[in-house]
């Protein structure tokens, strides 16, 4: 079954070969010029789904094969450029830290009503138990903050406190899915994925979303909080920290730089000479493309986790040196991270997620904020290693006046319960009612929004769902988080699944 | 929405006529294309065509339309490149080139077609598409991540389908209700998702957990086999296609028995009665020996040990003693929460426990939520798993019985699954202590004078040192005699394990408000889509039966979505992209069809081929269509960027696993050692949470095809996660392609490439001998199946003088034209 060239084909094909077989032209018009090839309206594996969601239609970025960071427009003016989300893994109690309650004081050692009924997470409830540490005034404000987290309590007046925040699951694993994801289940992507492939990114030599993971590991959910889900790879986080460098980013032990650089140019003459008999076909010159820009991460990189640059003061406003002690390493640590992620933010990276907390090893609550047994001892060594790093990071966002475009978010899975558990010295899992809080980037400041009821168990006033608050930060990236969309598997997703309200009493 | 002129039929497993499915359909027809009933198309005449394949005449059709045309036929090298890489997951072996390059006979092609669809690489290739849409992994998910040990069974089962070219619609039932047609590892696919084994006595969490449970294979069986979406009908009727939210409901009816878990195959007949006839000839010796039987003060006192618990029997030897109270405490489980299936504690040979004899049992708690594991099963005479309790302490628990009244009691037996199906869960540390009052506790047995824990350990001890020399003579040779039956008994029992579903009655289904469960409405039976032929089963209908009637509904010959959709997912597979190209949305929502009509033609080919999928595959393989080259041009390129209407073979780059399979073949490392449980790209940290370290050295152990490594929910191979491999936790019936700036440094600085490189260029100077061209071309005949043109052997003899052959095998495997499908 020979085919006889159809004439046409043949005289087209021919044409274009002829137009575009010149290397020297090639390389001129589209080697690395991809925006002389038109553009494939969208990247391979997601296609136009033709209904729209109730009247308003979906938005999904225009992606360039290969420039998957190039910068895109939001959907409306936003108020910040970046978003630094810090994220304690293990659940921080509310109740020790900015949610203050004098009716708790007041009633310790009594029952919680209707408590002796309720089962959490790991059982049944003792009594109700004030925090071990005691609440002050803090700034201009007054609002009273614990004393487990003094540095941050001093910038009180910068901060915007949502104390109603309710979650529905009590779980961990399916807690920090759900605040990073908006699902409480495996696989969807994360909110960083969800706004690189909304917004791409200011610097095309790094990547648009970074994870930095705690020094002592991996957070409870793993990679799930900085996943792609269904998104294009390309979206996903980048895991490193100032401790661990980036997988596979430095060139391959026993082999020279000369060499290296030597085979890499090989290489790209290997993929010209194969991309002349394709003229026009943009995925191998998006691979192309891609060497390009890894070559230059393998710069770049490095260079922004060299802490070595930062002067004593920056060092010491962090709390980035270790006295010794254990708190003083855990803490050292953690602080390195904050400078790191503060290094990222100026570079332009558009979200950086910093975790506070790893997964559960030696036992619960002993590198995370999961404080069931013995919660004086654990949280002692959580809040100051958290506190002053994490305050630190605030005043130097502010005073290199970067904090006016970036949206500062802590957060963590769910809060504790206002009890102990019974036979515990610590507090059991509540999704109930928890504080989550915003600094910079337009957010109202020196504020509380929403409230939990006189013994801070459960949200009561303005609540805030997760889908709320993440509505509320898409919304100030310019971003309409019931338009952001991405066709998977029969449905249009969204970050906030169908749900999802943006808190504007909360912008300024 | 539900059809009303329809008759509603009584439940009975493909009871309905294809006239009924007509009917429905016909009322569906001005609704939406994929619920019509599949129609065979006739074929198009397009002027000029030569082809006289049915597939090549619709896309011409389309083609001329828009002044377009096939393109001509690609190369034969090339052909046997795609061939191989698209049926098989890697590229051919240089003789396999020469030959085809060679053949003369015009029939040349059909003939490697059918050798390559009789290659068993064929399975694994095509076994790796159907775990992707399955959503198959190897650990549970969510934040302990744990391993599922036995769930390569599934892996092997599938492979093995798509070799044996077993027939669709066997397929399908096989994964539906397997048990019931001997394939018991295929219900895998109702319990192979992500599953949060985190368990709470909160029995909202409880409810909501078994709920995602639920949803999870109820989505998934409609994506996978009707390529549509349910899930939005969870919490309302669906926006988009005429699901009622009772629908959704009515659908996890009939997976409401199902449970995730491991479990043992059941036995074959002739195993089930081998087993009988050794029970009957050990049972005949038993009774013989029970004088010589010890008791556990002389055990003590003699040093000697019990023999380790087993899952199926456990025996306590007791001093008699007298008790209103026996209290079993359970310290230390193999793993997990312990299971207990009956506890019988006798006085001079009547089990005193039964509740049926007056005694009552108490536990320090219970896991919530399953009715087969309460407290009442402990002593209700009945034994097996689904008549059992399980605490819910991790690794611990108290049991307690209170007697009628005071029993001397002699003897307490016990076991995890008298049955002998599960072995999990079993009780390792424990003791018993008696009392005639509470409180006056007196231990009467336990776990210290055990041996550790060991597989197939047995019985009681007996102690013939009292024995007479003639009696310890009989006893000796009885002992024997037990002993072989014991061994005979154990290895044909021997059991397969596999992370099957397991199954019992289900209670009553309700429609939850809102998709909370936690708000149910009204009970709703187990039924098929209302869009389709109605069919409703009893409320309280057998579990199995209502899989059953599933399975016969999906496969029903005139069902408009069951071919359609997998016809389309093999199109999808060959060429890159499906004709509809939203493969699990055949709604309203999902993607019009590119060709209907072809699509209609390969659903009716199908299903007359009897669902054979090698069949249409071949078909496909076969057309001008496929076999056309790949080469771009610049009117085609306009008209038509993303090659919709197939004006060339689209190229793209090969997926995750054939990349890492393609090295492996090019530096001559792959084991093609097929099935059998995985091997690790990690080094696994087992904690109670489980953590996956990547392994930066590889050794033979790693070089097995990618279908064959440790599938790790969450945790991706450093290397190829980033190519758009799924992780299992969502189905992925399409993967994207994605290029990123992660994906280069990881092909060209991992470890992994860089040892593979070097090995490759050992292997070319020991293959090739000392003299760099003949080097040179062996290697582009390993990596790229042709010889080198002029201009690049002399390039690549420079580079190789300078930077060594390692340094170009590094090179040569990064290369686009080794990525791509050609």
């Amino acid at each position: 079954m020979t085919q006889m060239p159809r004439s046409l084909h043949a005289l087209k094909s021919l044409q274009s070969l002829q137009a575009l077989q010149s290397r020297r032209r090639f390389l001129v018009e589209g080697g690395f010029g991809l925006g002389a090839i038109a553009l494939r309206a969208l990247l391979h594996g997601q296609d136009p789904a033709p209904a729209s969601i109730a009247g308003k239609a979906p938005i999904r970025p225009l992606l360039q094969p290969g420039r998957p960071y190039t910068p895109r427009a939001p959907h409306h003016i936003p108020r910040a450029k970046n978003v630094l989300v810090i994220f304690c893994s293990g659940a921080v109690s509310q109740i020790d830290t900015f949610d203050y309650k004098p009716e708790l004081i007041r009633c310790h050692g009594e029952a919680l009503p209707g408590g002796e009924k309720l089962i959490t997470f790991q059982g049944g409830q003792g009594a109700l138990t004030k925090s071990p540490w005691r609440f002050r005034p803090r700034g201009q404000s007054g609002k009273m903050i614990s004393d487990l987290v003094p540095h941050i309590g001093a910038l009180a007046d910068k901060i915007c406190f949502i104390h109603s925040m309710q979650g529905k699951t009590n779980t961990h694993g399916p807690g920090e899915n759900y605040l990073s994801t908006g699902y409480t289940l495996d696989g969807f992507p994360s909110m960083g994925a969800w706004i690189s492939y909304a917004l791409g990114s200011e610097n095309q030599d790094l990547p648009a979303y970074v994870a930095i993971p705690d020094p002592r590991g991996k957070p409870q959910n793993s990679v799930n909080n900085w996943a792609p889900g269904f998104l294009p790879a390309a979206f996903q986080g980048t895991d490193f920290n100032a401790r661990q460098p980036i997988r596979n980013l430095a060139r391959p032990t026993g082999i020279t730089a000369t060499d290296d650089a030597a085979t890499r140019a090989y290489l790209q003459q290997l993929n010209e000479r194969h991309a002349a008999n394709f003229p026009g076909d943009t995925e191998l010159l998006a691979r192309m493309a891609s060497h390009e820009l890894a070559a230059r991460m393998q710069q770049t990189i490095p260079a922004i986790a060299d802490l070595t640059s930062e002067p004593q003061h920056i060092l010491d406003l962090y709390g980035a040196e270790s006295s010794g002690s254990k708190i003083g390493d855990l803490r050292a640590g953690y602080a390195r991270n904050c400078i790191l992620a503060r290094r990222l933010v100026e570079r332009g990276v558009r979200f950086v997620q910093l975790f506070n907390g790893a997964y559960q090893t030696g036992g619960e609550g002993v590198s995370n904020w999961d404080g069931h047994k013995d919660l004086l001892a654990q949280y002692s060594v959580h809040g100051p290693v958290l506190d002053q790093p994490t305050a630190g990071l605030l005043i130097d966002l502010e005073q290199r006046g970067l904090l006016a475009e970036t949206l500062v978010v802590w957060c963590t899975e769910f809060g504790r319960m206002p009890s102990f558990q019974q036979g515990a010295q610590g507090r059991d899992h509540n999704p109930n009612g928890f504080t989550c809080w915003l600094a910079g980037a337009a957010v109202k400041q020196g504020t509380s929004h929403g409230a939990t009821d006189e013994f801070g168990y459960r949200a009561v006033e303005n609540v805030v769902s997760v889908h709320d608050f993440h509505a509320t930060i898409l919304h100030l990236l310019g971003l309409d988080h019931e338009r952001l969309c991405y066709y998977h598997n029969g449905l249009e997703r969204r970050l906030t699944d169908v749900e999802g309200r943006v808190v504007r009493e909360i912008l300024a | 929405m539900r059809p009303t002129k329809l008759p509603q039929r009584a439940a009975k497993a493909g009871a309905w006529t294809t006239a009924l499915w007509l009917a429905t359909v016909a009322m569906r027809a001005q609704t939406h294309w994929a619920f019509t009933p599949v129609q065979r198309p006739t074929l198009p005449v397009v002027a000029g065509l030569t082809s006289h394949h049915p597939i090549d005449a619709f896309i011409a059709e389309k083609l001329a339309a828009k002044g377009l045309a096939l393109a001509p036929k690609a190369d034969r090298r090339t052909l046997i490149r795609r061939l191989y890489f698209v049926m098989l997951g890697m590229p051919p072996e240089n003789a396999a080139v020469a030959a085809f390059v060679a053949d003369r006979d015009p029939r040349a092609f059909e003939q490697l077609v059918d050798r390559v669809l009789a290659d068993p690489r064929y399975g694994e290739r095509w076994g790796r598409h159907w775990l992707d849409v399955v959503r198959f992994a190897e650990t549970n998910g969510f934040e302990t991540n744990r391993e599922r040990p036995f769930a390569w069974q599934y892996r092997d089962w599938v492979i093995t389908a798509f070799n044996d070219d077993l027939p669709y619609d066997q397929f399908v039932r096989e994964q539906i209700v397997g048990d019931a047609l001997g394939a018991e590892t295929a219900t895998e696919f109702l319990v192979g998702g992500a599953f949060d084994i985190v368990g709470s006595p909160d029995p909202a969490l409880t409810a909501q957990q078994r709920a995602d449970q639920l949803d999870d294979m109820t989505s998934t069986t409609s994506t996978t086999f009707l390529g549509l979406t349910l899930g939005c009908a969870r919490c309302h009727s669906h926006k988009f296609d005429p699901i009622p939210q009772r629908d959704y409901y009515a659908m996890t009816a009939l997976f409401a028995g199902v449970s995730h878990g491991e479990r043992a195959l059941p036995p074959t007949p002739a195993q089930r009665a081998a087993v009988l006839d050794i029970d009957a000839r050990i049972a005949a010796i038993e009774p013989q020996l029970t004088r010589f039987r010890t008791v556990k003060s002389e055990l003590l006192a003699s040093h000697a040990h019990r023999t380790a618990v087993t899952y199926a029997h456990n025996e306590e030897v007791l001093q008699p003693v007298l008790a209103r109270f026996v209290r079993f405490t359970i310290a230390q489980t193999t793993n997990a929460e312990p299971g207990i299936d009956e506890l019988a504690i006798f006085a001079n040979d009547r089990n005193v426990a039964l509740a049926t004899n007056g005694a009552k049992a108490t536990v320090s708690s219970t896991l919530p939520g399953y009715a087969i594991h309460q407290c009442e099963h402990l002593n209700d005479g009945r034994t097996g798993n689904d008549h059992s309790w399980i605490s819910n302490e991790d690794g611990k628990g108290v049991v307690q019985i209170e007697f009628a009244k005071p029993e001397r009691i002699d003897r307490i037996v016990w076991a995890r699954d008298q049955d002998g199906k599960v072995r999990d869960r079993l009780a390792t540390d424990y003791w018993f202590d008696a009392a005639l009052a509470p409180g006056e506790w007196q231990r009467i047995a336990s776990s210290d004078d055990r041996e550790p824990m060991r597989e197939a350990s047995v019985g009681p001890i007996y102690n013939l040192a009292a024995a007479s020399p003639a009696d310890a003579a009989l006893a000796n040779t009885l002992l024997l005699q037990l002993t072989e039956l014991r061994k005979q008994r154990a290895s044909t029992t021997s059991v397969v394990m596999v992370h099957a579903a397991t199954f019992s009655q289900p209670g009553p289904t309700y429609l939850s408000n809102r998709g909370d469960p936690m708000q149910p409405r009204e009970q709703v039976a187990p039924a098929m889509l209302s869009l389709f032929a109605p069919m409703t089963l009893a409320e309280n209908a057998p579990e199995q039966d209502r899989r059953k009637a599933l399975a016969a509904w999906i496969t029903h010959k005139d069902h408009p979505l069951t071919a359609r959709v997998l016809v389309n997912r093999l199109w999808q597979y060959q060429f890159g992209q499906g004709l509809v190209s939203t493969p699990n949305d055949f709604g309203k929502n999902g993607v019009p069809p590119s060709h209907p009509e072809l699509l209609e033609l390969l659903a009716s080919e199908f299903t007359a081929s009897g669902y054979h999928i090698k069949t249409l595959q071949r078909l496909i393989l076969t057309s001008d269509t496929w076999q056309q080259s790949s080469a771009p041009h610049a009117l085609a390129l306009q008209v038509d960027m993303a090659c919709r209407l197939l004006w060339r073979f689209p190229p793209r780059r090969l997926e995750a696993e054939a990349i890492r399979d393609s090295i492996l073949c090019a530096s001559g490392n792959l084991d093609r050692t097929m099935f059998g449980p995985s091997f690790f790209l990690h080094d696994v940290d087992r904690e109670n949470v489980y953590h996956y370290h990547q392994k930066e050295t590889f050794g033979p152990a790693e070089s097995r095809r990618m279908i064959y490594a440790m599938k790790v929910r969450m945790e991706q191979d450093a290397v190829f996660g980033a190519f758009d491999c799924p992780d299992g936790s969502l189905a992925m019936p399409k993967r994207g392609m994605s290029t990123t700036p992660l994906q280069a440094l990881n092909l060209f600085n991992s470890p992994f490439l860089v040892q593979q490189a070097g090995i490759l260029s050992q292997r070319l100077q020991s293959d090739a001998g000392p003299e760099l061209p003949d080097q040179l071309q062996n290697a582009w005949a390993r990596i790229y199946q042709r010889a080198p043109a002029a201009d690049e052997l002399a390039a690549a003899q420079k580079f190789a003088q300078h930077y060594g052959m390692a340094a170009l095998c590094r090179a040569l495997l990064n290369a686009n034209e080794f990525l791509f499908v050609p």
